[in-house]
């Protein structure tokens, strides 16, 4: 007779496993890789729903539907690259979810279980403030749930509680640093990112103004620590990595199957053709007018790239020629900083001549640069206190500094230096991830940003209704699964 | 009337078993339901004959028979499970000598036989062959009769219609008859074989008459197996097809599936891919199954689920298909999707035969797409970029440069048009104790793509041996090796096939200074360069997979027998893959994986069979086990220093990956099984099967099913009818299952390995993880077929014309889909019973010989079948989303209740809007010239609410269309196969308009004709307001086809040729396959597709063509 009990040998089930530490090391691996994988914030999917901003657009014909849509502040439900934006942090929070209902049981220090249970709330905040920023409701999910439960969206109030809860948490279970670990979250990214939430509150759509006070206390906690500081030059920033100023970021190898594809070919002009006969895919560069608008500084020479490079017939030499020459297929600048990758395993070149053009690099992808907290800082001490204090001058002129910026003009109001604050952000960080679109979501901006937009970009509908294009829907799909949910509003 | 007939017509009482004299028809009549076989005489002289006869226990039927017939004077001849009965010398004065010596040796007591022997045989109906009183002037005819392979066929009645005169050919199918010359100008001679069409041949004058017989497609007293034992044809109350060997032989068959396209009705198959090795689409009676496999469950010689591919087409001996439920219950939770019932071939007593076959076929794809040159190509990127205000991409000098050198036709470059070889020889023969086959056959299949080509080779021993009075073993061994290069290309943008149509005609496939390939190109696809990809790309396996089946039947007393068949198959694959540079634009790798696996199935039954008076029953008993594992190994280097020793070495990889998997699973059965009939009319069918599986948390499931028949012809008040020769009326009931659980499939798991094995905290040291696996469902089911089925067979004329119809309604239930768990629950797939589905259908097939006379003769099949389904619940659910293919991962179909399965779901496109609505287009924020599409919910804008059913790629019917016309030596054989009412959805048209994915320009000819304010298409110009949507009808097609699938003219050299160079058969033909279509689709090929199941199906992107070939080949026999 047969034995029909199966037993699956070669595969570990949650009865053989959530034993031992280094079960529970797997298991918080794997809530990062999550993040980082291509698919989630590994390509450049990640900054679908964020093309409404002025620091992204792409190319008016080709392939960049997807992205194009949202640049015209008219993405729907069944944009496919959008999903990425759902499904990373998603992936992630389950897996987060797996760890922090059963590192408890495993039979280590309590040292050692802290420090994961610890990384796990990091992350899980971390992917519902994505969630929440960009789809706004999203269901409050803290424990494992059943395989046929569907539930409903919770307030954004209540994933916000939710966030503040886990970061708390991570605070206070996460080590200030963990040694030769630069991926691990420590509790300065846990602060760091703790400020960075206080900041958005006091925006659209909860208006909490009394976030200001919290978001200035955790973001000083991470400056007085001294970890951190902008010794590296801007530019340096971008093809280095974990450097003094790096607080959180995703880790990448791609031997090991885990490229970040957000840099080198992605970013590079169709025009541009490598030696090798690699070329660039066009997918997002600044808007123009988001470029025209920058300070003149070392910066913004590190940050855009505006001189494009035509290989020539004989396909050894190039012709240099400006970004706007008629000459070039888009006509815009492109982003400089995201070319090179790791040391040049994105865009390989030299001033005049382009050797090869990659799209996998090893580059780490920092979510959590100091100067996000610095600026968060300036920000909410100068918002919660009635106006700026020297420490917030400090704050934003130790990041001008090191832009090439003189310091800026003393005695401004307290509106006026959020704003300077605002559009010292969008110059410090453009393209990176987000972090402008989410100043244009938390302050309002898309009447103001739409209006000083350049005639030569995507037409955006005159019929737009911008107050429902700050957030984005629920991808269709996800929609069809949950009977309940009801779609964000204008999608 | 002259008849044969197969069997006594009348049941005999039952006679003691006390050793006496009996007719020899009523003994025959005994023998033949003891032991299922059937005997064929002239019933005139032999029937009567007085034999002395006891039945000895467990004794063989050729024993039996060696003993009562070769003493007499009698000789037999075996064709299956037919035996010829015919006098040594079957000529006039032999006959008589064989009536004197039987009344001297043999003559019985008075009081059984009557009194004068002789006169009780004279005085038969048509006894005698000649009476030299009643004609004084004969004519005497010789001749030979063969078989459809031209070999001699003995005991065929021959008789002077309209008279009792008539005679029996020999063992070597020769006869000779006496006719009365008066009557040979009118004189028609019949001839007669069971299982084999009666033919009327007009005398003519002539002395000498070869003739040649052909099978019968009436073939209602054929011996059909099904399952765990055999039937009789005509006691068969399920619905099910058989396909020959004959009719395997007509094609040259790479795959056994496709003996079975355009054969059988309800039974439709097609060509998925045209790669070399690809298995076919099979689908008896539509789709039951949207998650699972809606493969038929295949049996060869008794071993349940036997690998298809292992099976060299040559070496099968029948094919029977069990369409309805209840001859598919059987086999329980495997049997939903229908059985195909696979017996290989045995030898046959006699001296050893050779048979050699070869062919050779030229392969070509069957049409290009009309893609632009590099100069239209540059003029369109160029008017593209001017649609969007951008720079023109290709200066005026470049595009006359262009126009002069044309650029790289990427089809061409990609596509060849390859020579397949196959070669198969065997050899057969045996004593009377033992038979045995051995065939060899070997298959090299080209690609019709670069770097591509399967090559098989199989090898087979069949021994049937008779251990002894009691004891038949059977032992088959059957290997098969096939070996592939990069024949698993899925069908998916990233595939050179696809890259092909979407590269940059104007970029040279390598840079001319440095004779490299060039890997990307600037305009069209941001992919790797097809070519390059082709060729660096080497994906290799072998397989070596190996089947013992040992079958023992042990006779234990009259009527009792037991059986147990015995296989045990070990599949062992080691494949060594390269992804070397420009092969892609992720992680360049190369690997090795060795995998083993091992199936053992032991079944066992007791078959008991006897006949009381009216009643006869067939008792079956089954205990079933069987267990399986698979063992693999993965070793992976990613990033080589070096590709120079290709995937020979390893350590070259910057970093190795390894991965290893197990699994076992087991499953365990019983079955009964009741076969009843009452005077051979009324006919029932009665089984239940359990199953238990590992696979689920509750094991066992238990699958009933009835079916009754009714032979209408056997009637007292059909006897005499002269339109019918055949009528039977059929109704069934059946519940079967469908495995589309894997193993481990509820029980949750920590997934390891896969793409991203590790998390690297310091961007080098490798930290391994070890994520959660998807959500898994505890409950799971079987899925379960409930089939209802009424059917009829009918045959007119005399067999010459039959007609087969049947009627179902399957109900699905307890529906298996993987559904996509939402993305807080990990987005994985978790298998989960999601509801119901109906199928309805009925399907027709029309066989006949409307010719034959003569030399000529013409055989003609038509079948059709008619499906429809839909779904009749979800689960509460309102919608499932069905997941895309390809990497494009487009959701282009949902699944709704009341509405079809495999229905594709997205914006129904409009054209363009015209000028003359440029007003109504404003309020889309669209202007004339972008696309136009139904806005569903009416709020002028296209959102995901404006989605709606666009297509379906289930065909409303399917249809085959088989002819045979013989002329002397030659033949001609043709068919059609067709369906109707199917679409495609063509991501590989979609993309050839560029925009869409990770293709940036039209490469179409049809971009040549878009919109313009002077010409208003309906092709939408390029523009950055309009909406180019991938899931739109836009890209959903007519695929409706017919297609002459197979032609072919086959020579046979004349026996008198063959016997001078002492060969038994030669036969040169030529043939085409897929020869011409007649379809609406612009793709390549209508019948294939990216989708496996019934959700998918219709979904296409870059999948290889069926090749048309044209192919040359020889049949051999010594």
């Amino acid at each position: 007779c047969q034995n029909l009990t199966e037993d699956p040998k070669a595969n570990l089930t949650p009865g053989t496993y959530f034993k031992t530490q280094s079960d529970l090391d797997g298991a918080v691996s794997a809530i990062y890789i999550q993040f980082a994988r291509d698919g989630a914030w590994g390509f450049t999917n990640r900054s679908t729903s964020y093309f409404g901003s002025d620091d992204f657009t792409t190319d008016p014909g080709l392939n960049k539907e997807d992205f194009r849509l949202f640049d015209r502040l008219s993405g729907g439900s069944g944009n496919g690259s959008m999903v990425a934006q759902w499904q990373g942090p998603w992936q992630g929070i389950y897996q987060a979810n797996n760890v922090i209902a059963n590192y408890a049981k495993v039979n280590s220090t309590e040292e050692q279980k802290n420090q994961s249970a610890g990384q796990a709330y990091f992350l899980r905040a971390l992917g519902y403030y994505y969630l929440v920023r960009t789809f706004g409701p999203v269901p409050v999910i803290l424990t494992p749930i059943d395989v046929d439960d569907r539930p409903d969206r919770d307030p954004i109030e209540k994933v916000y509680e939710a966030i503040i809860a886990d970061l708390q948490k991570a605070k206070e279970l996460l080590p200030v640093k963990f040694d030769n670990a630069p991926g691990k979250a420590d509790q300065m990214a846990a602060r760091s990112l703790l400020a960075d939430v206080y900041l958005t509150m006091t925006g659209w759509p909860l208006n909490q103004a009394s976030n200001y006070a919290q978001a200035a206390a955790e973001a000083d906690a991470v400056i007085k620590s001294g970890q951190f500081n902008l010794s590296t030059p801007y530019a340096q920033v971008f093809t280095t990595n974990n450097g003094p100023e790096s607080i959180f970021g995703l880790q990448y190898n791609v031997n090991g199957g885990l490229p970040l594809r957000s840099a080198g070919s992605s970013c590079v002009p169709l025009d541009e053709v490598a030696t090798n006969g690699s070329s660039g895919w066009d997918d997002y560069y600044p808007e123009i007018n988001f470029y025209k608008k920058a300070p003149k500084c070392k910066r913004t020479d590190d940050t855009f790239y505006t001189t494009l490079k035509l290989r020539q017939p004989d396909g050894k030499t190039f012709k240099l020629v400006p970004w706007d020459s008629p000459e070039t297929h888009a006509r815009h600048p492109y982003y400089k900083k995201f070319r090179a990758g790791l040391n040049g395993d994105g865009v390989s070149e030299t001033e005049t001549a382009i050797n090869s053009i990659n799209p996998s690099t090893n580059k780490v992808y920092d979510i959590i640069r100091y100067p996000l907290v610095l600026l968060a800082y300036a920000e909410a001490s100068a918002m919660s206190g009635g106006g700026p204090t020297p420490a917030s001058y400090a704050a934003i002129n130790e990041v001008r500094k090191r832009a090439g910026l003189p310091n800026l003009t003393p005695g401004l109001s307290a509106n006026a230096f959020r704003d300077s604050v605002v559009y010292e952000r969008a110059y410090e960080f453009a393209g990176e991830f987000g972090v402008r679109w989410f100043d244009i979501v938390r302050l309002q901006l898309l009447p103001k940003i739409v209006a000083e937009r350049s005639p030569e970009e995507n037409p955006i509908p005159a019929n737009t209704n911008f107050a429902q294009k700050y957030i984005a829907p629920i991808p269709v799909n996800e929609m069809a699964r949950n009977p309940k949910w009801k779609q964000n509003d204008g999608y | 009337n002259a008849q044969t007939f197969a069997r006594g017509q009348v049941p005999q009482p039952q006679r003691s078993e006390q050793p006496s004299y009996r007719s020899l028809d009523q003994v025959l009549r005994d023998l033949e339901k003891r032991h299922s076989v059937y005997f064929m005489y002239h019933n005139d002289k032999i029937k009567s004959l007085q034999v002395q006869y006891q039945s000895r226990n467990g004794e063989g039927i050729e024993e039996t028979l060696d003993r009562i017939l070769k003493a007499n004077g009698l000789e037999y001849k075996k064709h299956g499970k037919i035996y010829a009965i015919f006098p040594k010398d079957a000529d006039a004065n032999s006959m008589r000598e064989l009536k004197q010596s039987l009344r001297q040796t043999q003559l019985p007591p008075a009081n059984t036989v009557p009194a004068n022997a002789e006169s009780s045989l004279d005085n038969q109906p048509g006894a005698s062959t000649i009476s030299p009183g009643s004609a004084p002037r004969v004519i005497n005819i010789r001749g030979r009769v063969t078989d459809e392979k031209n070999d001699a066929l003995p005991g065929v009645s021959i008789v002077l219609k309209g008279t009792q005169r008539g005679t029996t050919t020999n063992a070597e199918g020769q006869y000779e008859l006496e006719i009365p010359d008066e009557s040979i100008s009118g004189a028609v001679l019949v001839y007669s074989f069971v299982g084999y069409a009666s033919q009327e041949v007009v005398v003519g004058g002539r002395t000498s008459i070869d003739v040649g017989m052909q099978v019968s497609e009436r073939g209602l007293d054929e011996i059909v197996v099904v399952g765990y034992g055999e039937q009789r044809k005509s006691d068969v109350t399920g619905a099910s097809s058989s396909v020959s060997a004959r009719e395997i032989a007509k094609r040259p068959l790479v795959r056994v599936e496709q003996a079975l396209q355009g054969t059988t009705s309800g039974v439709t198959v097609s060509s998925s891919s045209g790669q070399p090795g690809r298995g076919l689409n099979v689908r008896i009676r539509g789709a039951n199954s949207i998650t699972g496999s809606n493969e038929p469950l295949y049996v060869i010689d008794g071993f349940v689920g036997g690998n298809i591919e292992s099976i060299n087409p040559n070496d099968i001996e029948s094919l029977e298909i069990l369409k309805d439920a209840s001859s598919a219950a059987i086999y329980g939770s495997r049997g939903s999707n229908g059985v195909v019932l696979i017996t290989t071939k045995t030898g046959k007593e006699g001296k050893a035969r050779v048979n050699f076959s070869t062919w050779f076929s030229k392969a070509s794809i069957p049409r290009k797409l009309d893609l632009m040159n590099a100069y239209d190509f540059a003029r369109t990127v160029n008017a593209q970029f001017a649609s969007t205000g951008n720079a023109p991409a290709f200066s005026d000098q470049r595009l006359s440069e262009l126009k002069a050198s044309g650029g790289t036709d990427w089809q061409d470059e990609l596509h060849q048009e390859p020579w397949i070889q196959n070669y198969q020889l065997d050899v057969s023969g045996g004593s009377s104790n033992v038979r045995y086959l051995f065939s060899a056959n070997y298959l090299d299949q080209p690609g019709l793509i670069l770097n591509q080509y399967y090559k098989r080779t199989t090898l087979r021993a069949n021994i049937d041996a008779k251990l002894n009075d009691k004891i038949d073993l059977k032992f088959n061994v059957a290997a098969m090796l096939p070996k592939s290069r990069n024949n698993g290309y899925s069908g998916d943008l990233v595939d050179p096939f696809t890259q092909a149509t979407e590269w940059d005609p104007t970029s040279p496939v390598r840079d001319p200074a440095t004779g490299q390939f060039i890997y990307t190109a600037p305009y069209g696809s941001i992919q790797y360069n097809p070519i390059a990809r082709a060729t660096n790309q080497q994906f290799d396996n072998r397989q070596a997979n190996v089947t013992g089946t040992a079958i023992l039947t042990y006779r234990i007393l009259k009527g009792l027998s037991f059986t147990t068949i015995n296989t045990y198959e070990i599949r062992t694959g080691f494949t060594q893959n390269l992804f070397g540079p420009g092969t892609s634009n992720g992680v360049l790798y190369a690997e090795g994986n060795a995998s083993r696996g091992g199936f053992f199935q032991n079944s066992n039954f007791l078959t008991y069979k006897n006949t009381f008076g009216d009643h006869s029953i067939t008792l079956t008993a089954l205990y079933e086990q069987q267990n399986g594992n698979n063992t693999s190994i993965n070793a992976r280097a990613n990033n080589l220093s070096s590709y120079a020793l290709g995937y020979y070495n390893l350590s070259l990889g910057a970093t190795q990956l390894t991965n290893s998997g197990y699994s076992q699973d087991a499953l365990q059965s019983y079955m009964g099984r009741v076969n009843y009939s009452y005077k051979d009319k009324y006919l029932l069918t009665a089984a239940v099967r359990t199953d238990g599986s590992s696979h689920l948390t509750q094991k066992y499931s238990t699958f009933p099913s009835l079916a009754l028949g009714w032979n209408v012809a056997n009637e007292n008040f059909m006897k005499d009818s002269r339109v019918f020769s055949d009528l039977k009326l059929r109704a069934s009931y059946g519940q079967t299952g469908n495995q589309a659980v894997g193993a481990y499939a509820t029980i949750a798991q920590i997934s390891t390995g896969g793409p991203q094995p590790a998390y690297y905290y310091d961007g080098s040291t490798p930290s391994v993880s070890t994520p959660l696996g998807a959500p898994v469902s505890k409950n799971l089911k079987w899925e379960r077929t409930e089939q209802f089925d009424v059917g009829l067979d009918a045959s007119f004329l005399r067999g010459r014309l039959t007609f087969t119809a049947d009627a179902y309604k399957k109900n699905i239930s307890d529906l298996l889909y993987n559904y996509q768990a939402p993305f807080y629950m990990g987005g994985g797939d978790y298998l989960r019973n999601i509801g119901s589905v109906e199928n309805r259908g009925i399907e027709f097939s029309v066989g006949g010989t409307p010719v034959s006379s003569g030399k000529l003769r013409w055989t003609t099949n038509f079948n059709i079948s008619f499906n429809r389904n839909k779904v009749t619940d979800l689960g509460g659910l309102d919608n499932v989303i069905v997941n895309g293919i390809g990497s494009a991962g487009n959701s282009a179909s949902i699944l709704r209740v009341g509405r079809p399965l495999g229905e594709f779901y997205g914006y129904q496109f409009l054209g363009t809007w015209k000028t003359s609505e440029a007003e109504e287009a404003t309020k889309y924020g669209m202007k004339p010239g972008d696309a136009k599409y139904t806005d569903v919910d009416g709020d002028h804008a296209y959102t995901a609410a404006d989605r709606m059913p666009i297509g379906n790629g289930t065909p409303k019917y399917s249809f085959g269309f088989i002819n045979d016309v013989s002329y002397g030596d030659f033949s001609l054989s043709f068919m059609f196969q067709g369906t109707h009412g199917n679409q495609i959805y063509s991501q590989t048209l979609a993309y050839l308009w560029g925009g869409l994915g990770d293709q940036r320009n039209a490469t179409t000819q049809e971009a040549l004709n878009i919109w313009t304010p002077q010409h208003e298409t309906d092709n939408p110009a390029f523009s950055n307001t309009s909406k180019n949507f991938n899931n739109s009808s836009r890209y959903v097609y007519n695929a409706s086809y017919i297609k002459l699938k197979n032609v072919s003219l086959t020579y046979k050299l004349p026996a008198v040729v063959l016997n001078k160079i002492k060969i038994r058969n030669l036969e040169v033909y030529v043939s085409s396959q897929n020869l011409f279509m007649i379809t609406k689709y612009p793709g390549y090929d209508p019948e294939v597709s990216n989708g496996f199941n019934a959700i998918t199906q219709g979904l296409e992107m870059g999948v290889i063509p069926n090749a048309k070939t044209y192919t040359a080949g020889l049949r051999l026999g010594l």
